[in-house]
């Protein structure tokens, strides 16, 4: 663990996609060990904030810190440093199907693999126990060797943890990772979430105040790119939900 | 796993859907009578400046030259010295496309990188930009000179050595093949490959891992593709004088002996026709994607089941390449001896400043519309032919559930098909120049006997085009109208005919912006056209000439190619 100090902090951060305003200018400072929540509706600019935060795209103006470093200054090895203590799982997940799930889950080790040694593991595919137990984690130690495009939506997503628990990161943003799972499944995905940085900081965009309540300790509520709403989780109550939905 | 499907051309088609004027039957009449009256226009005056020649156009003598080869087909060549001469020809023939189809494969691969915006982490910017757009302009330049040409220009470096058949193999085939994988590239999704940047990989493993599995079998399935496409080539380019079945070709034609070429056509009509099966095979288990995709220009979608067939067809093909590389005896020496270099050197100081060729524009522009001519009346050729042989090839899904008389007609059918499929292999493996010798024969050197070898030629490839894009049609509209009770000659009339003619139209102006650069071939021979003008200049090293030749046949093949592309999308509107 790195030393004591905000896991994320935002300065004025604002992304412009042509004239609209996604993020606009966010100040916001997240600890480690937090697990937050991000509310608010669609097109509130909680993929583009997460998006901020792994570097996959640059503020037009303010600053982006992430686990102690200025995202905006950095480029190739540096930034790849940092990149790879930061996990993401997405909406798509960003499954390669044509590959064997073994290369999937080796995907997240990529950012600490030199290249010849990741040719190498592609060549000749081995499964050590790194990957065997990342995929029993996520009760999938029997689909090592399967193509991925042959699992099922459930799996898949597993599949995509799994990722996430041999890259053994240090800040996981998840962009709605339950929106199209039941709630028992949500839950259970959730956890396995939590499980994939036990001690450090998880990000994640959801609709569903009970999940937030459950499994986070902060609760930030986006509209129109400003953050309007934050508190611990355990103060969301329907009233504020209301009104961080409410189309204005 | 589809891929992506460009949501983002939507709301342009729907705009462009929304203020097109309304089509009324008026226009569509009036549209049909010009593009009619245009095609007309166009052959017959194609047909009247093929045949006002000054002399005569018609050899008798000849004729009885080739009815003695028609008399040899019984009795070909099968001494075993010549059997041996053959094989080794094969052999060479074979050796030639492999390699000219792995060079082209690393031509192809390296710019890819360049051309396709998937490789890159941002978008391009202004530095990159320019690169991209002069390596485009080159390979255009590049894949607009025909394969012969390329290798006329490297043996008068080279001299007779086999790197020239290699490279001018590669070159072309490689410009061609950069184009299709950098669209192929673009096609693939590009989203897991940034998730494993944003999580710190590597540009190459990020692409390794993200890009190349979702690609791989659309690549291949082109490679394999190119494969074919280079046995054809290098059979051509025996002309040349570098070895190969084409070359024993021209030898036999030139001295006669009738019962050779025979031999030699059976060993060209089975090579090719081997490397047609198993490369279609290949292609079909890899991906959905049949010869007349790659040559419509339109990418498939991979197959999702592994196959073992196509695993091991590139494990065959890889070490096939190592054992061809070791049995042609190439190597790179004779690319960087200090000969080459001087006379790459006088090569270039000799092609610049371009010049006219003797004669001045009137020639210049004469051999232009003779080419033009001779690519018009053998698109013609090649229409008849598909017209005549092509239903024959063209498999028919039996009808309904009337299992006893689709048993009736099953064996005739079968015979017919085999058979005008044989016909469409012998016309497209023969190559032209072996078809122009033969025309020459008969014919006096002219634009016609070019256009009708060309014809032949180009028919066989146009017709099993064609017949498999027929293949692949949706029947289920000629079906649900006969479920409704209407005649099964007019439901086929009505449900098939119109898009199986539009089907025809565009492999037809596709292939003809092919033919106009294939003309060179035929030129080459002796017939007409601007490669005729181009082999003459080039045996007396008039060199600026050759370089204004090299300028006016890209200039027509580039705007054959625009025109082409421009009616190809007004049609399909």
């Amino acid at each position: 663990m790195t030393a004591a100090g905000p896991a994320v902090r935002l300065t004025g951060a604002t992304r412009r996609f042509g004239d609209r305003t996604a993020v606009d200018a966010v100040d916001l400072t997240i600890h480690q060990g937090e697990r937050v929540a991000l509310l608010g509706p669609s097109g509130a600019g909680k993929s583009t904030l997460l998006a901020l935060l792994n570097a996959s795209l640059r503020p037009t103006s303010g600053t982006v810190e992430v686990l102690g470093a200025d995202l905006a200054t950095l480029t190739g090895p540096a930034l790849r440093v940092v990149q790879r203590r930061v996990g993401t799982i997405g909406q798509r997940l960003d499954l390669v199907d044509q590959v064997r799930v073994l290369h999937n889950v080796n995907a997240g080790r990529l950012g600490r693999w030199s290249t010849g040694r990741s040719l190498l593991a592609l060549a000749l595919p081995r499964p050590d126990p790194v990957v065997v137990s990342a995929l029993e984690a996520v009760g999938l130690g029997w689909a090592v060797h399967e193509r991925t495009e042959r699992l099922s939506g459930g799996e898949r997503q597993r599949v995509a943890i799994a990722r996430l628990l041999v890259q053994d990161p240090e800040l996981v943003l998840a962009d709605e990772p339950v929106s199209s799972l039941d709630p028992s499944r949500a839950s259970e995905v959730l956890g396995l979430l939590r499980a994939a940085t036990p001690d450090g900081t998880l990000v994640v965009s959801l609709h569903q105040p009970e999940l937030a309540r459950r499994h986070c300790t902060r609760a930030i509520g986006l509209q129109q790119g400003r953050v309007v709403l934050d508190r611990p989780a355990d103060e969301l109550d329907d009233a504020l939900l209301a009104e961080l939905y409410a189309l204005t | 796993m589809s891929l992506d499907t460009r949501p983002a051309d939507r709301p342009a088609s729907t705009r462009a859907a929304t203020e097109r004027p309304r089509v009324t039957a008026r226009r569509v009449a009036l549209r049909r009578l010009v593009g009619t009256g245009l095609v007309a226009l166009v052959v017959g005056w194609s047909l009247v400046r093929s045949l006002s020649t000054d002399g005569a156009l018609v050899n008798t003598g000849g004729l009885r030259l080739l009815g003695r080869l028609l008399a040899a087909v019984g009795d070909p060549a099968t001494s075993p010295d010549f059997l041996r001469i053959v094989l080794d020809a094969a052999l060479t023939t074979v050796v030639y496309a492999a390699l000219g189809t792995a060079g082209a494969l690393v031509i192809g691969v390296a710019g890819a990188l360049v051309l396709s915006d998937a490789t890159w982490r941002h978008p391009p910017g202004r530095v990159v930009g320019a690169i991209r757009l002069v390596l485009r302009g080159m390979l255009v330049g590049v894949r607009a000179i025909h394969e012969l040409i390329w290798a006329l220009l490297f043996v008068s470096v080279l001299g007779l050595d086999p790197l020239v058949a290699v490279l001018a193999i590669a070159v072309p085939f490689g410009a061609q093949t950069a184009k299709v994988f950098a669209e192929i590239l673009d096609a693939a999704p590009r989203h897991p490959v940034s998730a494993m940047r944003a999580s710190g990989a590597r540009s190459a493993a990020a692409l390794a891992y993200g890009l190349v599995p979702a690609a791989i079998p659309l690549l291949l399935s082109y490679a394999f593709y190119r494969f074919e496409c280079a046995i054809r080539s290098a059979v051509v380019l025996g002309v040349v004088g570098v070895g190969g079945l084409g070359q024993e070709m021209v030898l036999s034609l030139q001295s006669r002996n009738w019962d050779e070429v025979w031999t030699l056509v059976a060993a060209v009509v089975v090579l090719s026709g081997v490397v047609d099966v198993w490369s279609s095979k290949v292609r079909g288990d890899l991906a959905v994607v049949s010869c007349s995709d790659w040559s419509g220009g339109s990418t498939g979608t991979p197959r999702g089941n592994r196959s073992s067939w196509a695993r091991w067809s590139a494990v065959f093909a890889a070490v096939g390449l190592v054992a061809a590389w070791f049995a042609s005896g190439v190597s790179w020496a004779g690319l960087v001896s200090a000969r080459t270099r001087e006379l790459t050197v006088r090569l270039v100081d000799d092609l610049l400043p371009p010049a006219l060729p003797p004669g001045g524009w009137s020639v210049l522009g004469g051999a232009t519309l003779d080419t033009l001519a001779m690519a018009v009346l053998a698109m013609v050729v090649a229409v008849g032919v598909t017209l005549v042989v092509g239903p024959l090839a063209t498999r028919v899904r039996p009808v309904g559930t009337d299992e006893g008389a689709a048993r009736l007609t099953r064996a005739p059918r079968l015979v017919g098909r085999v058979g005008a499929r044989g016909v469409l292999l012998v016309l497209r493996s023969v190559p032209p120049t072996v078809w122009a010798a033969l025309a020459l024969l008969v014919l006096f050197p002219g634009v016609l006997p070019g256009a009708v070898a060309l014809g032949l030629y180009t028919g066989g490839i146009l017709g099993r085009l064609v017949a498999e894009a027929w293949e692949s049609m949706d029947t289920r509209p000629r079906d649900a109208l006969r479920a409704a009770g209407v005649r099964s000659g007019l439901a086929a009339l009505v449900a098939v005919l119109p898009p199986s003619s539009h089907q025809l139209v565009t492999y037809t102006l596709y292939r003809f912006e092919i033919c106009v650069r294939d003309t060179a071939i035929v030129g080459v021979v002796g017939a007409a056209g601007l490669g005729r003008l181009f082999a003459e200049n080039l045996s007396v090293f008039r060199f600026s000439a050759v370089t204004t030749l090299l300028l006016a046949s890209f200039a027509v093949s580039a705007a054959s190619e625009v025109l082409g592309r421009r009616i190809r999308r007004a049609i399909s509107a």
